[in-house]
């Protein structure tokens, strides 16, 4: 991911803004002969869970002062309009990192789940504007903080936040039965899944998507801690590299080193058609709407790495470096899958990830890729643990299932990839005011 | 547990004392900085006072925008009812009416779009604050007009009860913990493993429940409770734990291990000593309440605290059962405080002890399952996500209690 061109100059550093208290706070004071520490903190154990928590952020922490660093392209605060026909993070161009949550609703209270909503659409619509719900530093002494902190001072940098309904929430246990659009099922097993449950599955997804990776988390970390009462966290995947593109971007790379989402969707037409859900939906609050399917892509890199150049080239049906089709010259040519070599095969290999994925072999079937990334250090095998958190936004799930059953079965591309995770959700529209909250229209 | 044990100093009664008197100025000190002073705000409230209807001045409050305003700035003497709506601000959910530093009523979760909130507070003569936090203007002056003799306050009188049943409950257990560590020094000085297995079992959950206290004792607490990793070098390892360790990773009682239980029913003794006569404050019951929660998760969750007998589950329950009584000691000032608030502690704590009620095992010490590692490995996540859920609210009420 070396997109970003870092300021050698004027380099600020975040070291400062992530330092740890002392462990010295436990300690009693000194020759007064007071041996009872202060009541209040629990001090000594709390100093030790915050050291433990210092090492694991080292990581986000190092990235997030690149993020600072890289202001000039991307200005933190720059922000995205919250409300809107449609939800921010669908059409939005790509930020550079993710945080993708799936949480598990714990509560069996129809009004609990609806507080829940109301809240986060309040505090999703003040974080993508860099504002804060809650004071970091309250007035008065005993007052927990309201907002966690960390991204105070950083700006919006482009955030957005976009939530999502399994067909887990539409199973009666808030009266949504009645809502439940008939497209919205569980994905089927498709051939060569390799689904975990520490991955799979969950009843409410979040997006946040920024230029800068510890707003994103701050986001998403905020609004874990809100719903700690009525909902809990099930799994989540860190994206630091965008995969995918929108029509004024550069075509990025994913982690094998191709170019992702030359063909991607960009135009009026084709999220008309494929991606937004129209007023013909059997259920009229997904109007504007769209639906998420997630899944958790790990790629053998190492082997990867052994695969010649020719081989690599067969498997995506493109260049590395320019990403062209096998079939012409430059990125942007349109690939030609009748075109054939001096063997009598198609040049494009008819088992090749771009030949396989095209709409001109799907009937026309389009989706919005929106991946990223990412890498969650090394696997239980030894192993790099990296690869694509694919999402996609379609009109309806079945885009992709026709898709992934193809690529399932025959995509050559699966030597080297894992499907580990998975979900489905119904993306509501977005908000239209403040007032409006996901779900508003489930809970009449 | 205690991480990093600090140099031994005997603490005496005066010096607790001491201890105590200091947290109360530290406490006046900081509410003395954090002024909240009453602002000029009430822009956009009526002139006259709120009309009056089933029995009580009707006031309404409305967060709009980054504004907190009220239809009316001023109430008879009486029953007052709040009625808050949020239309369209993203940034404010609460609203409390306050006198001087004190919380008087309160709504919280008053978000856009959802159904108007109300409380409702009887109030005397005198200037008042409306306090928004988020808002632009965040105190506004609310007047009482008429009686202003001042009825000493319930929730005063309800939170002093509730801190000496407290103090009661403490002392119980420590009197408690005397006996039954008693118990396990007959046994280890008899050379009897198993009857020291099942009095350890027996004796480690007095001292859990009351763990706040006998942790604010700095200079004690790790001579009792100190895990092998907390002590520095140079150092002996003394109290609960490397008991454990002899009776039930070793499985042989030497003399070091009677010395050292010797030493236990000594520091026991001082430590039921330390604790009679103590006085609490509302605020150190319900961050105790909280603390108790917090060493759950840091080590009870992890296995580290029993890593010989993996008792743990058995110091889990000891560690909420101490802060259930905490909060049901000031529960009764609570409810007038914050209803909603208590009642979905209540029901968290309801859920945990639930859960927790799954894991008993009559023929286990202690009479939970040994937490060993399948255990830990299959459901740690399940408990860590049903304490979290009930620390989240539990961890508000210091703040409410204190400036109630």
């Amino acid at each position: 991911m070396a997109r970003r061109d870092k300021n050698p100059d004027g380099t600020p550093s975040g070291d400062a803004r992530y330092e740890r208290p002392g462990a010295a706070e436990g300690v009693p004071s000194g020759d007064s002969g007071i041996s009872r520490r202060a009541f209040f903190g629990g001090a000594v154990a709390s100093a030790a869970a915050g050291a433990a928590i210092g090492v694991t952020t080292t990581g986000l922490a190092a990235q997030a002062s690149e993020g600072a660093q890289s202001a000039s392209s991307a200005p933190a605060d720059d922000t995205y309009a919250f409300y809107g026909e449609h939800q921010a993070g669908i059409r939005t161009p790509p930020q550079d990192h993710l945080v993708f949550m799936v949480f598990d609703v714990t509560t069996t209270s129809a009004s609990e789940l609806q507080v829940m909503l109301a809240k986060w659409s309040a505090a999703i619509a003040q974080y993508t504007q860099g504002l804060a719900v809650g004071a970091v530093e309250p007035a008065r002494e005993l007052a927990v903080p309201g907002d966690t902190g960390e991204a105070a001072g950083m700006g919006a940098n482009q955030l957005t936040v976009t939530v999502g309904f399994a067909p887990s929430m539409f199973d009666g246990r808030f009266g949504w039965a009645k809502y439940k659009p008939a497209v919205l099922n569980d994905l089927p097993a498709f051939a060569s899944d390799a689904l975990t449950a520490e991955f799979t599955g969950g009843d409410i997804c979040v997006q946040a998507c920024a230029s800068d990776p510890q707003v994103a988390y701050h986001a998403i970390r905020n609004l874990a801690r809100m719903a700690r009462t009525t909902a809990s966290t099930r799994w989540t995947v860190q994206g630091f590299g965008r995969a995918s593109r929108s029509a004024d971007q550069a075509t990025p790379r994913n982690l094998m080193g191709f170019k992702d989402g030359t063909r991607n969707i960009v135009t009026d037409d084709d999220f008309a058609q494929q991606v937004w859900v129209g007023a013909d939906s059997d259920q009229p609050w997904m109007t504007g709407g769209s639906y998420l399917v997630a899944r958790k892509i790990h790629m053998l890199i190492e082997t990867w790495d052994t695969d010649y150049i020719g081989d690599q080239h067969a498997v995506f049906g493109r260049t590395k470096m320019e990403g062209a089709p096998l079939s012409g010259t430059a990125e942007f040519d349109t690939p030609d899958f009748a075109v054939k070599g001096a063997d009598g095969t198609p040049v494009i290999p008819a088992t090749s990830h771009v030949a396989l994925a095209a709409h001109e072999n799907n009937g026309g079937t389009k989706i919005l890729r929106r991946g990223y990334n990412f890498t969650d250090g090394i696997d239980s095998v030894g192993r790099l643990d990296a690869g694509l958190m694919f999402i996609s936004y379609q009109r309806d799930p079945a885009q992709f299932v026709a898709i992934q059953q193809k690529l399932g079965s025959m995509d050559r591309l699966n030597e080297y990839i894992r499907h580990v995770g998975s979900g489905v959700f119904a993306v509501p529209p977005g908000l239209a005011a403040a007032g409006d909250y996901y779900g508003k229209a489930l809970f009449a | 547990m205690t991480r990093h044990p600090t140099p031994l100093r005997r603490g005496s009664k005066y010096a607790v004392i001491t201890g105590i008197a200091l947290g109360s100025m530290l406490l006046a000190g900081c509410a003395g900085t954090a002024s909240t002073g009453a602002s000029s705000g009430s822009t956009s409230s009526a002139a006259g006072s709120a009309p009056v209807s089933n029995g009580a001045a009707q006031v309404k409050v409305t967060l709009s925008g980054n504004d907190c305003a009220m239809d009316f700035a001023s109430a008879p003497a009486g029953p007052v009812t709040f009625e808050i709506t949020n239309s369209d601000a993203a940034g404010l959910s609460e609203v409390e009416l306050m006198s001087d530093k004190r919380i008087l009523g309160e709504r919280e979760n008053i978000v856009a779009g959802l159904k108007a909130s109300s409380f409702t507070v009887t109030l005397t003569g005198g200037t008042y604050q409306l306090n928004c936090p988020g808002a632009t203007t965040e105190n506004t002056d609310f007047t009482v007009i008429g009686d202003a003799t001042s009825a000493p306050s319930d929730v005063q009188s309800l939170l002093a009860e509730g801190t000496v049943g407290y103090g009661q409950y403490v002392e119980g257990q420590a009197a408690s913990l005397v006996d039954a560590v008693a118990a396990l020094d007959t046994a280890i000085q008899a050379g009897d493993v198993d009857a020291a297995k099942s009095a350890y079992a027996a004796a480690r959950p007095f001292y859990e429940r009351i763990e706040p206290v006998a942790e604010s004792f700095a200079d004690l607490d790790p001579e009792v409770d100190a895990r092998v990793a907390d002590v520095d070098p140079g150092t002996e390892w003394t109290g609960f734990h490397p008991i454990e360790k002899d009776i039930f990773d070793t499985g042989t009682i030497t003399d070091s291990t009677k010395a050292l239980s010797t030493k236990l029913v000594t520091d026991i003794a001082q430590l039921q000593t330390l604790t009679t006569g103590l006085t609490y404050k509302p605020e150190e019951l319900a961050n105790g309440a909280s603390g108790l929660l917090e060493e759950v998760q840091s080590s009870k969750i992890t296995g580290e605290e029993e890593a010989y007998s993996h008792i743990d589950l058995v110091d889990f329950v000891a560690n909420v059962e101490g802060s259930e009584q905490a909060f049901e000691y000031l529960k009764p000032a609570l409810t007038t405080i914050d209803p909603d608030l208590t009642a979905s502690i209540s029901a968290q704590f309801a859920s945990v002890d639930a859960l927790l009620a799954t894991y008993k095992d009559a023929a286990a010490p202690g009479g939970y399952k040994l937490y060993d590692e399948a255990l830990r490995t299959s459901d740690a996540p399940k408990l860590t996500q049903a304490i979290q859920a009930l620390q989240a609210p539990l961890a508000q009420i210091s703040e409410k209690v204190a400036t109630a």
